[in-house]
């Protein structure tokens, strides 16, 4: 019962700040609403027994990433007129993705694979240590250490790049 | 659910509440006291024995004052960036324990008022958002001394952060908990100060840093930018800004008597009296500091934390590792 209040209470509010995001005008209130998105998505988490997740989720995007966002539009200060960060092509390229993946979702949802009448297959029991750091640790430097270190050397190569730009002296 | 636990839940929840808002008008005089006679003057003696009740003087004259709101500011935000302050250090004091368990009438109490099982991770989730309301509360008034005090904490917040995190790792490395409960009871022995001396030292740095208090007060340098990001708060909102600073300035100095000072661990007081012992000496230090040093530039503040602090604290959980390791 407590579950399915809490559940609807944070799928709705992320719905609701996505919605905002995507519709506000001003760029800073944008930023907030995912934050808001962020954080209803690490309570629904929690709700999966995540915490960990849930926690990192806060902690590197809503505090850290977010943080970094809003520094950026308070540095540029747009007012109104956020067309200026969203060239057509961009809006174009963004509705083709968009819609590439709600027709993966609706395709994952409402395919028959197992579950009864259609739909996802029921999930397996969760073992007990499920979600906390240490087994979430043990399957990441094991079962998945090279698509661990593949991603650690990608974020590499982002801040290399980062600082190569941001050094270049334009003449 | 259970009676006792409401009970028990609502207790504590108004102790660490009344705890943390009467304390906070202590600290304030403490503070005007302190740095009185740090700079060779009296301090405020007026008002009630040793003038202790100035506090409570400003706090009613600070609700006296009209709340004045900028005409071009942005009305929700600016309303909710105080709230935010206050909401986030007062929810990160939820997790600090400041005793070990006692039975009471059958029941295991424990003095803390959750104990999540990833209550570390909790407290940095709770820190890192309180920036918002410090950015938000420079953004939103719309005007340029606030915003560049926004800026200032934002960046430096962040920085700080990051190193601030790491060396807590290598005690959570050495406990094997990320529940603070935990970490405190495993330092019935030994106090981790003595094994990481050097993570200890990190960590109150970034803590000073993180809670914007002097030498790294730059967000508000009075100096530069009048008072930085609130000022164009007044009144009651104002008051809020001032009870989140100290709020958290309690709750770092918890987590770091927690995860370094032995937690409640003490020779014949009880618990909770060690606790409080070691806040006050904590917050004495804030004090302490903010007579003695000048105020960092900002570019000194940058780079101390990105090349001195970040890597230190870096190298700090290396060598623990390596050496948990080889202890086997």
């Amino acid at each position: 019962m407590l579950e399915t209040v809490l559940f609807s209470f944070f799928a709705l509010t992320s719905v609701v700040c996505a919605l905002g995001v995507v519709f506000h005008r001003n760029p800073v209130h944008c930023a907030l609403l995912l934050v808001g998105v962020l954080l209803s998505l690490s309570g629904l988490f929690i709700l999966l027994n995540a915490q960990f997740i849930a926690a990192l989720q806060v902690i590197v995007y809503a505090g850290a990433i977010m943080v970094l966002f809003l520094f950026v539009l308070m540095l540029l200060n747009f007012r109104q007129d956020p067309d200026v960060l969203t060239p057509g092509a961009a809006k174009g390229f963004g509705f083709l993705f968009g819609l590439l993946v709600m027709v993966e979702l609706l395709w994952t949802a409402l395919s028959p694979n197992g579950g009864e009448g259609g739909g996802l297959p029921a999930a397996p029991p969760l073992p007990a240590d499920f979600g906390s750091p240490a087994a979430i640790g043990k399957i990441l430097y094991t079962t998945w250490l090279f698509p661990f270190e593949i991603t650690s050397i990608l974020l590499l190569v982002a801040v290399v790049g980062a600082v190569v730009l941001a050094k270049r002296k334009f003449a | 659910m259970d009676l006792a636990l409401i009970i028990e839940a609502t207790v504590k929840v108004l102790v660490v509440l009344g705890f943390t808002c009467v304390s906070v008008i202590l600290i304030v005089w403490m503070e005007r006291k302190v740095l009185g006679h740090m700079q060779d003057r009296i301090g405020p003696e007026r008002v009630g024995p040793f003038g202790i009740l100035q506090t409570v003087a400003d706090g009613i004259k600070l609700f006296m004052k009209e709340d004045l709101v900028p005409s071009q500011a942005d009305k929700v935000l600016y309303f909710l960036a105080p709230a935010l302050s206050i909401i986030t250090a007062l929810v990160a004091m939820t997790v600090i324990p400041w005793g070990d368990s006692f039975e009471f009438f059958g029941r295991t109490i424990m003095l803390h008022i959750t104990d999540v099982n990833v209550a570390v991770l909790f407290l940095l989730g709770t820190t890192s958002m309180g920036v918002y309301g410090i950015v938000l509360g420079g953004w939103s008034s719309n005007s340029k001394y606030p915003l560049l005090g926004g800026l200032r904490s934002s960046a430096q917040m962040i920085s700080y952060e990051l190193a601030q995190g790491i060396s807590i790792v290598p005690i959570i490395m050495m406990t094997g908990s990320l529940s603070l409960a935990e970490i405190g009871r495993a330092q019935a022995n030994m106090w981790f100060i003595v094994p990481q001396f050097f993570a200890f030292l990190i960590y109150i740095i970034c803590a000073v840093a993180e809670t914007n208090r002097a030498p790294f007060d730059l967000a508000e340098a009075e100096s530069e930018l009048v008072a930085g990001f609130h000022t164009e708060f007044s009144s009651m909102k104002f008051a809020l800004y001032f009870l989140s600073e100290y709020a958290n300035m309690m709750v770092v100095s918890g987590v770091a008597i927690t995860c370094f000072l032995g937690a409640w661990h003490g020779p014949v007081l009880p618990g909770p009296v060690w606790f409080l012992i070691k806040l006050g000496f904590f917050l004495f230090c804030y004090i302490w500091l903010r007579a003695t040093f000048p105020r960092l530039r900002y570019d000194q503040l940058m780079s101390l934390g990105w090349k001195v602090l970040l890597p230190a604290s870096l190298l700090n959980m290396a060598v623990t590792a390596v050496v948990l390791v080889l202890k086997g």
